[in-house]
């Protein structure tokens, strides 16, 4: 979970205040919720599911209260990953995750600023322009059952998922809090948004 | 020769400068975009919108940052007037305000009925802070342009005012934001550090000047940005009034002339019949042109006729002989400047020359020019 504590201290210098959550009783109070994630997803869920976060985080998007995955965080969301051998995810938004196919141009992982195309309105997209570069950096990429769960895609060597959402869940395959004004924006926007679409 | 825009006469030494292949220049490119390209009917509607947004949910519905010059005086007026709107006014003292404004401000003030707080920072730090900012970037302004654009936020957060209303775009005159991204102009910090600070932030200021003056740790605090976190827990939200409306300087001078009296005054090296509207609130103005004028090679007078050309009022023959009689004269205000900084013309030039912008060759040896009727009251060390 690298990118905690850039992610917290973003959401912090936005002018809202963090808890870190890593056992089922810290999730009283909580108003929306962000999971972060750098790393392998087989390694991820095995650690989820040992402190029995798994099914707080399953409790919590039932509330309806506003769910946000970062990147591998982002991954965890699905049905399924075949990262580290293959193994369940949190099945907030149905589909897998598969490794990229970056064409033979392209290197993995994919590393750098792309740019990102807005499929949908979401409210969490307000003031923020189309097409603008955000952060990137993994290898694996989160494919839905239904297109209709892809809000924003980019492109490396394939298209893929840039953002995903259903209901009160959000994905985002970038780093909002390393893309700077923008991806600053979108974390933003989050943090006020009430899980409503 | 300085290279020079073929219609505004800008030359290759202004900032954020850009030609294309015809010789035109950005700014002027930017203004025809202004002029053709951005929906003003649909800006004053987010103008309608951010106002109800705020309206009525604090003490005042918004805080003006004011010096008394025609462009936050405008912006009041203009708010008071067409949104009945409850400002705080808040001005930064920079240290140098002239009688004539200071009529202007009480007029303004008690015509519109507004509450006000002024702010005057400590002049011997000031002095100081202008030295070094003119030994490191040729630029004494520091302390006034990072005062004015900072202390306001803070008073923002003090007294729980969000909405902030500056006046004049910057996309006027630069391209930092340029009017071509038809974006609105977020006066925050990105800004303050993209053109306002010099690349000086307070911080940095710090430890520049402690070495040798009995700096406490609070004095840099008026020039200070505050946090973000700080300013975004109170949501604040701070723009300019230029963004939602179009920006007519003239039109607008002669709008709070005829509402509330406002009136110009004769600046150093200016054509008062002409420009007797800008940047009437400092007597160190002069200086701050004469220096302009040694570093690129142009001054206030070009300044002030590229915008008329762009908006057609004048003809170039027109510009160019406003330009040679007035400008490049060194003003009478240098000699109480170099009193402030206890230096001597030499050293003046001697640092002034060392940001000098390529390929423009200054020229130390101009005669004087006139002193203003108000030369005598201005502040003397001695």
């Amino acid at each position: 979970m690298g990118n905690l504590r850039n992610i917290s201290k973003a959401v912090y210098s936005l002018g809202f205040d963090f808890t870190y959550v890593n056992c089922k009783e810290n999730f009283n109070g909580l108003t929306h919720l962000i999971i972060p994630g750098v790393g392998s997803f087989y390694a991820a869920m095995s650690h989820l599911n040992e402190r029995e976060l798994g099914d707080c985080i399953f409790d919590f998007a039932k509330s309806k209260k506003p769910i946000l995955g970062i990147c591998l965080g982002m991954q965890l969301l699905a049905t399924f990953g075949e990262e580290g051998g293959g193994s369940y995810g949190l099945n907030l938004i149905p589909g897998k995750i598969l490794k990229l196919d970056p064409g033979t141009e392209n290197r993995l992982p994919h590393i750098g600023w792309n740019t990102t195309h807005f499929l949908k309105n979401h409210p969490v997209f307000q003031d923020v322009k189309d097409n603008l570069d955000f952060y990137y950096v993994h290898s694996y990429y989160f494919k839905p059952d239904s297109i209709e769960y892809i809000l924003a895609e980019s492109e490396y060597g394939m298209k893929f998922s840039g953002i995903v959402g259903y209901k009160n869940i959000l994905g985002f395959q970038f780093h909002p809090e390393k893309s700077q004004t923008n991806g600053l924006k979108l974390l933003e926007n989050f943090c006020n948004w009430k899980g409503i679409c | 020769m300085l290279k020079r825009c073929i219609k505004c006469g800008f030359p290759e030494t202004y900032e954020t400068i850009e030609f294309n292949d015809a010789g035109i220049c950005n700014i002027c490119l930017q203004k025809d975009f202004k002029d053709s390209s951005i929906n003003w009917v649909e800006r004053k509607k987010m103008l309608d919108h951010l106002i109800n947004e705020y309206r009525g949910k604090y003490d005042y519905d918004c805080l003006i940052p004011f010096s008394g010059g025609k462009d936050s005086t405008f912006t009041l007026n203009y708010l008071v007037r067409e949104f009945k709107i409850k400002p705080l006014v808040i001005q930064f003292n920079h240290g140098f305000m002239r009688p004539q404004l200071l009529k202007n401000n009480e007029k303004t003030f008690k015509k519109l009925g507004v509450d006000v707080i002024s702010f005057t920072p400590n002049w011997k730090v000031v002095k100081r802070l202008m030295k070094e900012a003119l030994i490191r970037k040729g630029d004494f302004c520091w302390h006034c342009h990072t005062g004015i654009f900072a202390y306001p936020m803070q008073i923002a957060i003090k007294f729980n005012v969000p909405l902030i209303f500056w006046g004049e775009p910057s996309s006027e005159y630069t391209a930092y934001y340029d009017y071509t991204k038809n974006e609105i102009e977020e006066v925050d910090e990105t800004r303050f550090d993209r053109f306002v600070n010099l690349g000086i932030t307070a911080d940095d200021m710090k430890g520049m000047i402690r070495h040798d003056f009995g700096l406490d740790e609070r004095d840099l605090m008026p020039y200070t940005y505050p946090k973000l976190r700080d300013l975004k827990k109170i949501r604040f939200r701070s723009v300019c009034l230029g963004s939602y409306i179009p920006w007519d300087v003239k039109k607008n001078v002669k709008e709070i002339s005829d509402e509330l009296g406002w009136e110009g005054d004769q600046v150093e090296n200016m054509p008062l019949h002409l420009y007797g509207y800008e940047k009437i609130e400092c007597y160190m103005q002069g200086v701050r042109d004469y220096i302009k004028w040694l570093k690129r090679g142009y001054s206030r007078v070009t300044q002030m006729t590229a915008l008329d050309l762009r908006n057609e009022r004048i003809t170039k023959d027109e510009a160019d002989r406003l330009i040679e009689k007035y400008e490049g004269k060194k003003p009478p205000s240098l000699k109480l400047f170099l009193e402030y900084l206890e230096i001597t013309e030499d050293e003046f030039n001697e640092l002034v020359a060392k940001t000098v912008v390529s390929p423009h060759v200054p020229d130390f040896n101009r005669p004087m020019g006139n002193k203003t009727p108000d030369f005598e009251k201005w502040y003397r060390e001695k």
